[in-house]
């Protein structure tokens, strides 16, 4: 029962970003102009190869983040308002359940725009990016470290319609600070020190150095990098699982 | 079976209960109406029996199943169209709302199907079953929110002002969709509404609310004849009447109400009248309808059931 009514989230949830297509087209046109743009500015005219690798993975983690949480926190606020969330609590499943089928089809649409928007780059620019088995562990950990704070938002949009100025806000934090314009390197350290407390940075900065400086899992492990990213999403999971038993009763309260 | 003890909801700070000690019983097949003025907590109970809200106090069982303590069983026993609200969505069709909401409440794609195709035939929608909600009237779109709600087949359907908003011809649909789903299905349909003709049209038994509290619960039939006004009689004449009586003339035909110790003393009025030489068209004792009872007990300051 529990998979059938998981699946019937997921399915509902598909759908109804499906109705609206042309938005999402338009999001991911502006996202690769957005990114090539901006590398052509920094790179003083021109796109910078020895840039544009390690920008184009912390970039890409950036859009799984900002359409993911985009899409599970506009639709659960229009919901709320809609009177459609009510509805979907009336089910024999538990209260996560729903907001887990959210969550993925959120995950779905974050990382077909991620994938799709940083393909157009390397097509068009000629960006390679090396594949090693090693960006693997590091990568999972940043798509659960993404959707981890995705909930959190959404957690905190089931009390808080007004969430948009705040999602906006560090978004755009993860956007200036997690090495999409520069890489983390280049950052003075105390910079760096507060990019790491944002999300996707840790992960960014572990695949990149899996991917460009061959490091092994090891080596991640002994440097804290890895550690730190494994921190850091635990508390992100802990947060938003504590903040959404918190907040869903007092999110149907609000409904009456 | 619906079963609701002393149920009671604060709200905050506030310093009275939206609903105080509600105790309720509303039998299995018949259809309850729930009749209260604005604000006298009929959503606010509504939505704890959904599950939606805690109570303060009391407790709810839908189908034998504590809401509280039971909730996965009692969500199964129960669709829900709410107030205010749209209900299904509006950029999905008729048809995947119903296959969304029946598979929500934990019933197989097949069986939903099944059922989806029985309840889009039976309101008249199975041509329009793939176009999008949002592009429905809105009596269409109450029809899919209702058929939403009994989607799973539920043994209870709670229904909060199914007919707000509807014209003539879809407010008749539902209301006799509601009278085949209690009287051939022998489905528990608890409705609130604003409007009383439908409250007296379909409700077995009726309870009234007013500030968060029961002043009556009875059978429709024993809550009006508790109400009629036994020494009160309407005549209808032709002609003049005699002074002394109060008079309402309408196109020829005047209309006298009378009020009478005795029933006796009408013969008394009528032979009055006579000699006066108008013609008696009709005599009838006043009965009520459910508005009169509704505003007598609303209006009362301690009338209890």
């Amino acid at each position: 029962m529990l998979l059938d009514v998981l699946r019937a989230e997921i399915g509902k949830g598909l759908r109804v970003q499906l109705a609206h297509p042309v938005g999402h087209v338009i999001t991911l046109l502006i996202s690769t102009m957005m990114y090539l743009g901006l590398q052509f500015v920094l790179g003083q005219g021109e796109l910078r190869q020895d840039l544009l690798p390690r920008t184009l993975v912390a970039i890409g983690g950036y859009w799984f983040l900002q359409y993911a949480a985009l899409v599970m926190v506009a639709d659960l606020i229009e919901e709320k308002r809609a009177g459609t969330f009510a509805q979907a609590q009336m089910t024999p499943a538990p209260p996560w359940l729903p907001m887990l089928g959210r969550l993925i089809t959120a995950s779905v649409f974050g990382l077909a725009v991620a994938a799709v928007a940083a393909l157009v780059p390397m097509l068009v620019a000629g960006i390679a990016i090396p594949l090693r088995w090693a960006a693997l562990l590091p990568a999972v950990l940043l798509g659960v470290n993404v959707l981890a704070f995705t909930f959190l938002l959404a957690a905190v949009a089931l009390v808080a319609p007004a969430i948009g100025a705040l999602q906006s806000l560090l978004t755009s934090l993860v956007l200036l600070l997690n090495g999409s314009f520069l890489p983390l390197a280049l950052y003075p350290d105390w910079l760096a020190a507060l990019a790491r407390i944002l999300p996707t940075t840790l992960g960014v900065e572990a695949i990149t150095q899996t991917l460009f400086e061959g490091r092994t899992l090891g080596e991640l492990w002994r440097g804290g990098t890895l550690p730190w990213l494994l921190a850091h999403t635990l508390a992100l999971i802990a947060a938003a699982g504590l903040l959404f038993v918190r907040n869903h009763r007092r999110s149907l309260e609000e409904l009456s | 079976m619906i079963e609701i003890d002393a149920l009671t909801k604060v709200y905050g700070q506030a310093q009275a209960p939206a609903v105080d000690e509600v105790s309720l019983r509303v039998p299995a097949g018949s259809v309850f109406g729930f009749l209260g003025p604005n604000g006298a907590g009929k959503t606010t109970t509504i939505k704890m029996l959904a599950g939606l809200l805690t109570p303060t106090s009391g407790e709810v069982r839908l189908g034998g199943f504590d809401v509280a303590r039971q909730r996965p069983a009692a969500m199964a026993q129960f669709g829900a169209v709410l107030e205010g609200s749209r209900n299904v969505y509006w950029s999905l069709s008729a048809w995947q709302n119903l296959m969304y909401f029946g598979r929500l409440k934990g019933l197989r794609k097949a069986r939903v199907a099944e059922r989806a195709r029985d309840l889009l035939t039976g309101l008249g929608l199975w041509d329009r079953r793939d176009d999008k909600v949002g592009g429905f009237s809105r009596g269409m779109q109450q029809k899919v929110a209702i058929a939403a709600a009994l989607i799973a087949d539920p043994p209870i359907v709670l229904l909060d002002e199914p007919t707000l908003g509807l014209d003539v011809e879809a407010t008749r649909t539902v209301k006799n969709w509601i009278t085949e789903q209690s009287r051939e299905l022998g489905t528990t349909v608890l409705l609130t509404t604003h409007q009383l003709d439908v409250a007296q049209e379909l409700c077995d038994r009726v309870a009234v609310m007013r500030r968060g509290r029961l002043v009556a619960d009875l059978p429709t039939r024993e809550l009006l004849a508790g109400f009629r006004e036994r020494d009160r009689y309407e005549i209808r004449v032709e002609g003049t009447v005699p002074p002394g009586f109060e008079a309402v003339t309408r196109e020829g035909v005047t209309t006298i109400s009378v009020r009478v110790s005795d029933p006796g003393e009408v013969y008394e009025v009528v032979a009055r009248l006579r000699a006066h030489g108008a013609v008696l068209e009709s005599l009838t004792q006043v009965q009520p309808d459910l508005e009169d009872v509704f505003l007598a007990l609303v209006n009362e300051p301690s009338h209890a059931a």
